[in-house]
């Protein structure tokens, strides 16, 4: 059952559309995170279902209510900044029962929701103390803190970890999760780190200039990219555009400038718009050349190397065009060297 | 290079001396006991403190200048604060003009401003000669508080505003509550500078004296036409007195560098 | 449209106004609309437009000279302002900071006493029986007192008194946003100290030092209080204006004085925009 829904919904600024009948629907429970380079439309999404956008066309129905023109005081939703926002001039335990005491709860309920919250997010004993001498972790706990003692309705992150250094951020997105899994709280949580989003969510929704390109769970998204942009954006770095695609009972035929390959069927390359192939650079056969080119193989020239530490990485020329190769070697391949370059049947997913 | 330090050194004493000699003077010539201002005075006495005291005037222009400056500067502030808050938050059509027209009580020679509202309001309305002063007195210090309150505002996070409106706080309790706590600072300065422009201010208040009623900075002007003596001098030091106290408030809450800031 | 300045919100119209039009409205009334309604005046004679009153006042020796007293006092004290306060803001910009604090303290103690108080201490001086004529009689380097007081000479010195102050802690701030590396960089490659100041301080501090002088300029000219003390009958325009506008009661004339005081610093402002445009393309 869907706990939110933006339908059709279209947000501009100045004079651009940065989202257009633009839709997304979450489920109670879920952590969804928008995942997408700058300008992809991820935090205009955001702020919309926190209210502090309105959109020019289109609704937000939330619990089956129209939201659309509910103003941001009274949606009761939790919002984590990517600052944090706290605010200055008051000790950690006002900042996070500022919002309850907008609610009138009485004083002791107040401070046992207070204290409470801090015990979850680890920072018992720090209520006294201003933000002004609290670390960027510790702060971006309390603004976790503020958004969750409120009990919203839907919690939203707004890149809440690009200001931590690397550990931090590891450490940090692992509580993250844990709290959301154990309040059972709907997120949405925008980020430009992929690894991040993956690691936690329930669903991603890859966004690129103001379209969702996929929608799923970070497994599938990460064996069977839809899109190429997808796929690009994470991690395959190679591309066929093929010319023509005969679809066979158990393998899929695809040709291009005389070269012809098979790649096993699957249910997510049934769409016939897919004509690109991808393929990862770790996921390739390559060997020195051989006199007879094998099945799903071509002739390549090594152009340029580098050592990346855990492999080689070579820029291959080939009839196809440039692939970039991952390969351990015990003896790397050098420039110049002719190769012979396999792709593997299953290692190939077919996007648009 | 030494030698240019030390010539330059010099030139900055004989400089200094050139600015503050004359307050030094004055206020040693505010102990002669005699009455002509003269220096080095003759005997040393407290006589011309006192009669500051004794001069009506000088005590009820006083009190009017007290309350004319704090009056307008609470009017000051409730227009100019909203106004210093919008021009910062916020982009707009217009905002070019509206700016314009916040700073040009400073722009416009203030002996031509007092001129203009005399003619066209206070006498064209018959306006009583408080009230004409609260508003004169509003108009002046209206720029300095808007200028300041922006400056504490160019680099306020505003996202703190939005998190207390995602917890529920209204756009009104979100100024006062959120906003207001982080610029107390600017505001103390900004009326204390708006006190000070008022309370000096002679282009404007010249205009609006009447029979008994005129500002404390005319009445010293109207006493050296007619008398020579030191009490005018000894008002001088007192004055500086309370100059050295609230630049040493501003220093503290504000820090010199406001002073050099442009 | 009217957006937020992270460019992300949608503000009703309504909260904005509301914010700004008590403000606007009170200057709209008490001076937008009294100083056009006075310029416009000026244009009038008889209900059709005329510019016989400017005519008249510049065929006006009087008059025309008082303008020009008040130009060259004016100029004549930015001139001094920027020929002394150049080089002691330099000396004072290069000091440790404890010291430079202290010297921006008297700096700017002068600045926020009242000119009341500053102009007439310069009367106790340069009177006839004043200290200076005093100290140079007693030391025998004149014979007869010197006539300062109520003279333009007497203007100029307590405008000086009263704008100094003001340039230095400009160009003190100025000078203090020269980038050290800078400096280091061009002695590095050579330049002699004095090369350094010619061809690198001084530049940069053309627009701190056109923006002190216009400041002092303006001042100079619409000043009331040191000429009103120290001038005596010497009028300059704005104590000229004041006589006309109360003394006199010619409100047509003080009106027209008035217009052309306003023209001039309106005039001189934009040139400071102008100027500080130009050498100043970032902004």
């Amino acid at each position: 059952m869907a706990l939110f829904t933006l339908e059709n919904v279209s947000v501009a600024y100045e004079k651009k559309n940065i989202l257009e009948d633009f839709n997304l629907s979450i489920e109670k429970g879920q952590l969804v995170s928008l995942l997408g380079p700058s300008g992809c439309g991820k935090t205009t999404t955001l702020r919309l279902i926190a209210g502090f956008l309105e959109a020019s066309n289109g609704k937000f129905i939330f619990q089956d209510k129209d939201y659309t023109k509910v103003p941001v005081n009274k949606r009761n939703f939790g919002f984590v900044f990517q600052n944090y926002a706290l605010f200055p001039h008051l000790s950690i335990f006002d900042n996070i029962a500022y919002g309850l005491r907008l609610r009138k709860i009485s004083k002791k309920e107040i401070e046992k929701r207070v204290l409470n919250m801090l015990e979850i997010v680890n920072l018992r004993g720090f209520e006294q103390r201003f933000p002004g001498e609290l670390s960027g972790g510790q702060r971006q706990r309390v603004a976790i803190a503020r958004a969750l003692v409120i009990e919203p309705d839907i919690l939203l992150f707004d890149e809440p970890l690009s200001n931590l250094d690397a550990n931090l951020r590891v450490n940090m997105r692992v509580e993250i999760r844990r709290i959301q899994q154990e309040l059972g709280i709907t997120t949405v949580y925008v980020s430009h780190d992929q690894e991040e989003c993956f690691s936690i969510s329930d669903q991603v929704a890859i966004m690129n200039k103001g379209i969702i390109e996929q929608l799923s769970d970070p497994a599938t998204i990460y064996k069977y990219p839809e899109t190429k942009f997808v796929a690009d954006f994470i991690g395959f770095k190679n591309f066929i555009s093929f010319d023509k695609r005969i679809d066979h009972k158990d393998y899929i035929e695809l040709e291009k400038a005389g070269l012809v390959f098979t790649i096993d069927r699957h249910e997510h390359m049934e769409n016939l718009n897919k004509m690109i192939g991808a393929i990862r650079p770790d996921d390739f056969i390559m060997e020195q050349s051989t006199t007879a080119i094998p099945t799903n193989g071509m002739t390549g020239t090594i152009k340029i190397t580098t050592f990346l530490g855990r492999s080689y990485q070579y820029v291959v020329q080939t009839a196809l065009g440039d692939f970039t190769i991952n390969k351990e070697m015990v003896q790397p391949f050098k420039n110049g060297q002719e190769v012979t370059v396999i792709i593997p049947k299953n290692q190939m997913v077919l996007v648009e | 290079m030494q030698e240019k330090h030390r010539g330059l050194a010099l030139f900055t004493i004989l400089v200094f001396i050139f600015l503050l000699g004359p307050l030094v003077i004055i206020s040693i010539t505010s102990f002669e006991s005699g009455s002509i201002l003269k220096f080095p005075p003759e005997e040393y006495s407290f006589r011309w403190y006192e009669n500051i005291f004794k001069v009506e005037m000088f005590l009820i222009t006083f009190k009017t200048s007290i309350i004319v400056s704090i009056a307008g500067n609470i009017l000051a502030l409730l227009l100019g604060v909203p106004a210093a808050y919008a021009l910062s938050r916020f982009h707009f059509a217009g905002k070019g003009i509206i700016n314009a027209i916040f700073v040009s009580p400073i722009l416009i020679p203030g002996i031509v401003l007092g001129f203009s509202f005399l003619r066209y309001i206070v006498v064209t309305y018959n306006l009583p000669i408080y009230l004409s002063l609260f508003i004169g007195h509003t108009v002046i210090m209206l720029p300095f508080i808007i200028r300041v309150i922006s400056s504490s505002l160019a680099n306020f996070d505003f996202s703190i505003e939005e998190a207390a409106l995602s917890l529920g706080a209204t756009r009104i309790g979100t100024f006062f509550s959120v906003v207001l706590p982080n610029i107390k600072s600017g505001i103390i300065a900004a009326v204390m500078i708006a006190f000070l422009e008022s309370f000096n201010n002679v282009d404007i208040s010249v205009y609006m004296t009447g029979p008994g009623v005129s500002t404390f900075p005319i009445q010293m002007l109207l006493y050296v036409e007619n008398y020579f003596d030191p009490t005018v001098a000894a008002i001088s030091v007192l004055l500086m007195f309370l100059t050295a106290i609230f630049m040493f408030a501003v220093e503290r809450l504000m820090g010199l560098s406001y002073f050099t800031k442009r | 449209m009217v957006t937020l300045r992270k460019g992300s919100d949608v503000l009703k119209k309504r909260y904005l106004y509301l914010l700004l039009l008590p403000g606007v409205l009170f200057l709209t009334i008490f001076l937008v609309i009294p100083i056009l309604s006075m310029i416009g005046t000026t244009f009038h004679d008889e209900g059709t437009f005329s510019l016989q009153g400017y005519i008249d006042f510049f065929k006006d020796k009087y008059f025309i000279d008082i303008l020009l007293t008040t130009l060259r006092v004016s100029l004549l004290t930015t001139f001094i302002c920027i020929l002394i306060g150049f080089p002691v803001s330099y000396y004072i910009a290069k000091l440790p900071s404890k010291r430079k604090a202290i010297l921006l303290l008297f700096t700017i103690f002068p600045l926020l006493t009242s000119p009341v108080v500053r102009s007439f201490s310069w009367m106790i001086i340069i009177g006839k029986n004043g200290v200076l004529n005093k100290t140079l009689l007693s030391l025998g380097l004149i014979q007869e007192p010197l006539n300062i007081l109520y003279t333009p000479n007497a203007i100029i010195i307590g405008l000086i008194h009263l704008f100094l102050p003001l340039i230095i802690v400009t160009l003190v701030g100025v000078m203090e946003n020269i980038d050290g590396d800078l400096l280091r960089a061009s002695e590095s490659l050579g330049a002699s100290k004095i090369a350094t100041f010619m061809k690198i301080i001084v530049p940069l501090c053309v627009p701190g030092l056109v923006i002190g002088s216009i400041l002092v300029f303006v001042g100079s000219f619409t000043a009331y209080t040191t000429p009103a003390l120290l001038g005596g009958k010497q009028r300059v325009i704005s104590t000229f204006l004041y006589q006309n506008a109360i003394t006199l009661n010619d409100w047509k004339l003080a009106s027209i004085v008035a217009t052309i005081m306003i023209v001039i610093t309106f005039i001189i402002i934009s040139i400071m925009n102008g100027v500080a445009k130009k050498l100043n393309p970032k902004g």
